[in-house]
């Protein structure tokens, strides 16, 4: 278990970091010469007061119209979201890890707090889960990728829970846990998570349209 | 039909986790932690005689160390202090604080010797 | 799971799609395709394709997925996945009669409305991605018979309609002289170079609305405005080409459009009431020509009549009282943000008037624009079934007291008529040109 354990918290975190960096920017810069290339009109339509203005509208909870026809959604969604990026931030373990490694260390979560969320986290994977089999609509646009990606998301969430309250085999869920959190972070570069990296420039683009040449708001 | 297969499996994982989640700890003496406020874990468990006798560690300065000018001196030995005489709470310089000097201490050794405990919650038990 | 089949209607027989789909081969398909994915498309295509999350937070935007009971198939996200997801899953090999169904889905099932991309919490514009679609179908030559003929019509004559050279002169000198009956001074000023404005309209309104030319001669003639209009070809300003993604040809009549203003040397070009035509020289054909914004100004009518109005150039004699409603079109609110100014003009003109609900940035489609209208009777059921949410919205809103209709658009005007006649709303469908003209103070 030691070797695992070094491994998978040694080699392997350098290398989903790596990944995940190196592949986002891969993706981000691969993503502006194509624009440059065959799309460069993009940037002459691009404005930063616009794109700003839909992605702000688009931060209020339930400030636009479609926030607001799906309120279980949103609520859902902005929690989700929420968690499922401050926790694994700001949670006292991790900052542990990174002050030990490289002395960086900063505020953290009381644990009982990130417990929560994570359980909020988890909570709103399996409301995902559920709207995909149940809503029609959304069901027709499903397919085996979406749910491979929910569990991608929370597979992490679910295994620290349980290594945090160390129920079973603890090096187990610890190492299954560091590995899902690996996978995660390699897999947002790749597949449809990309939108981790995207949406804030299709929002600025369609804001951009919206605001600055059709004089119209878009939310 | 990938539909259910996937939910099956992601049902098969989950049920398996929750199986495996059934013993407890034995009891133990643990490191006193009573320096430190509002800690959010449990102290550390460490049974000092059980642990030197298993690791085969004789001198006590294997642990109380004493460092001078960043160098650990060999024949001196700190047992008769408070760790936290010298580990403040937070960094300095190359002095690591209290929390980070307990971790580096006993992960560090159990790192090298590939023995022992270098998970959060194999010391940190509930 | 299985998820039921949507067959194309059979009821509905194409002859542009049936004969373009047989002459196509698998590989002809997989090419053309893949051209226009790899090739023509760019970083839009890729991204929004990449992004969408699937979680269906735009099937609610769409009039066609309302007004089919919720039927996921007609969700915009579910027009992509039945189009250029299999596409892009399949590499370009799908059948004929993939490509049949791709063709009714992306030209009778979306109006381009873009109502969704307001809907989608990424922004993603789903109306691209069905113009994708179909650039696809125009290039494999099965685009729906009606709508190409009308682009045929655009490359041979350089308007919609067939209309001749020498037919147009004639018509306008025809409204000129039945509109001197009624103002005896009145002129359509014809290739007056050095103008202020020239005046443009859509092929339609020579060939069957002649009354529109006469309308806006009246108003352009109080108003004392120094226009003119072109003798000669360029001098509509419509655009179906745009809507089969024939790019090349969309290109060419906007050239001739601007071209004639410049060598006319106006001003500023002012439109009728029409919004695809409006899309065209304001968004889509000055891009491909590549101008960043149309080389000319271009003011849209409503812009229009509210500077009139607002100058005090035309004053209103007694305002029009019957209780109106004001249908926002998508090309001049989502595309040009002039709901504003359409309800200063109308509360100008008319007495009272009861909003609809969804309104501005936020109306429903009228389910005629987009060239689905344009691809004709074939589909004539299929758009006002798939469109009863704005016979519920219309009925909601004559329940309040509105007996007119006005619809500042003429595929909107078309659309919003069939939808008056087939679920018997019995309201007044019009133009503002039509009340403006009959409650303005005109000139002995």
């Amino acid at each position: 278990m030691h070797d695992i354990y070094q491994f998978v918290s040694g080699p392997m975190v350098w290398i989903a970091f790596i990944v995940f960096i190196g592949g986002s920017l891969f993706r981000l810069i691969q993503m502006l010469l194509l624009i440059q290339k065959k799309e460069s009109f993009i940037f002459s339509y691009i404005s930063l007061k616009y794109a700003l203005r839909s992605i702000g509208n688009w931060l209020i909870p339930f400030g636009p119209v479609n926030m607001r026809n799906h309120p279980a959604v949103t609520t859902v969604t902005f929690i989700f979201h929420f968690c499922m990026l401050v926790t694994p931030l700001f949670l006292l373990s991790h900052i542990v890890l990174w002050d030990e490694s490289f002395s960086i260390r900063y505020w953290a979560l009381p644990d009982t707090v990130g417990d929560v969320m994570t359980v909020l986290v988890i909570a709103s994977c399996l409301f995902f889960a559920i709207r995909r089999q149940k809503m029609a609509d959304v069901r027709f646009l499903t397919s085996a990728s979406d749910y491979i990606i929910l569990t991608i998301v929370a597979m992490p969430f679910i295994t620290g829970f349980i290594a945090y309250h160390q129920w079973g085999s603890y090096p187990f869920f610890m190492v299954l846990h560091i590995i899902s959190g690996e996978i995660m972070l390699m897999a947002i570069p790749f597949t449809r998570l990309v939108h981790m990296l995207f949406a804030p420039f299709t929002r600025a683009y369609t804001g951009s349209e919206f605001g600055g040449i059709r004089y119209a708001k878009d939310w | 039909m990938n539909r259910y297969a996937i939910f099956i499996l992601i049902a098969g994982l989950v049920s398996l986790t929750l199986i495996m989640a059934s013993y407890s700890q034995e009891d133990m003496v643990t490191v006193d932690n009573s320096v430190f406020t509002n800690p959010q874990r449990t102290p550390a468990k460490f049974k000092h005689d059980d642990h030197n006798e298993a690791a085969g560690i004789e001198s006590c300065g294997e642990c109380h160390h004493v460092y001078q000018d960043g160098k650990k001196l060999e024949d001196e030995s700190s047992e008769d202090q408070s760790c936290s005489e010298c580990h403040t709470a937070t960094d300095d310089g190359r002095k690591p604080g209290l929390m980070k000097a307990f971790h580096m201490n006993c992960k560090g050794c159990h790192t090298t010797a590939k023995k022992g405990p270098v998970m959060c919650g194999e010391c940190h038990a509930w | 799971m299985v998820e039921p089949e949507n067959k194309p209607d059979e009821t509905i027989r194409d002859e542009g799609i049936e004969a373009g789909a047989a002459r196509l081969t698998e590989d002809k398909i997989a090419e053309t395709i893949n051209r226009v994915l790899n090739v023509e498309a760019g970083a839009r295509l890729r991204m929004y394709v990449d992004t969408c999350a699937h979680c269906g937070l735009c099937s609610e935007a769409c009039h066609y997925y309302l007004s089919h009971d919720n039927d996921p198939h007609f969700s915009p996200a579910g027009k992509v996945k039945q189009t250029l997801w299999e596409m892009i899953r399949k590499k370009g090999r799908v059948s004929p009669d993939f490509m049949k169904r791709a063709a009714e889905i992306a030209h009778t099932q979306c109006n381009l409305c873009k109502r969704c991309s307001m809907y989608c919490p990424f922004g993603i514009d789903i109306a691209y991605l069905m113009a994708t679609v179909r650039r696809i179908i125009h290039l494999l030559g099965m685009t729906p018979l009606y709508i190409q003929a009308t682009a045929h019509s655009h490359a041979a004559t350089m308007n919609q309609m067939w209309v001749k050279e020498d037919e147009w002169p004639d018509t306008l000198q025809w409204q000129e002289e039945e509109a001197r009956s009624e103002i005896p001074k009145l002129r359509i000023p014809l290739e007056k170079e050095g103008a202020d404005i020239m005046y443009s309209v859509i092929g339609p309104e020579p060939k069957f609305q002649a009354q529109l030319l006469y309308q806006a001669a009246v108003i352009l003639n109080t108003a004392g405005l120094n226009w003119t209009m072109p003798a000669t070809p360029g001098w509509d300003n419509s655009d179906m080409a745009m809507f089969t993604g024939d790019n090349e040809i969309m290109g060419r009549i906007k050239r001739a459009h601007f071209e004639t203003a410049i060598r006319l040397k106006v001003k500023k070009i002012v439109m009728g009431e029409c919004g695809h035509a409006f899309r065209s020289v304001y968004d889509t054909g000055n891009r491909w020509l590549s101008w960043r914004m149309p080389p000319i100004p271009i003011v849209h009518a409503i812009e229009f009549y509210y500077d009139m109005l607002k100058e005090g150039r035309i004053k209103i004699a007694r305002k029009y009282s019957e209780p109106v409603t004001l249908h926002d079109p998508c090309n001049v609110v989502r595309g040009r943000g002039l709901h504003e100014k359409a309800r200063y003009v109308i509360n100008a003109i008319c007495d009272n008037l009861i909003e609809m609900h969804p309104n501005r940035e936020h109306n429903y489609c009228c389910c005629a624009g987009g060239g689905v209208i344009n691809c004709g009777p074939p589909y004539k059921l299929a758009r006002m079934k798939g469109n009863r949410i704005k016979a519920d919205q219309l009925f909601a809103t004559k329940a309040k007291g509105a007996k007119t209709l006005v619809a500042p658009c003429h595929n909107c005007h078309s659309g919003l008529e069939d939808i008056n006649h087939y679920y018997g709303l019995e309201m007044n469908v019009k133009f503002i040109s039509d009340i403006l003209y009959e409650v303005m103070e005109k000139p002995e």
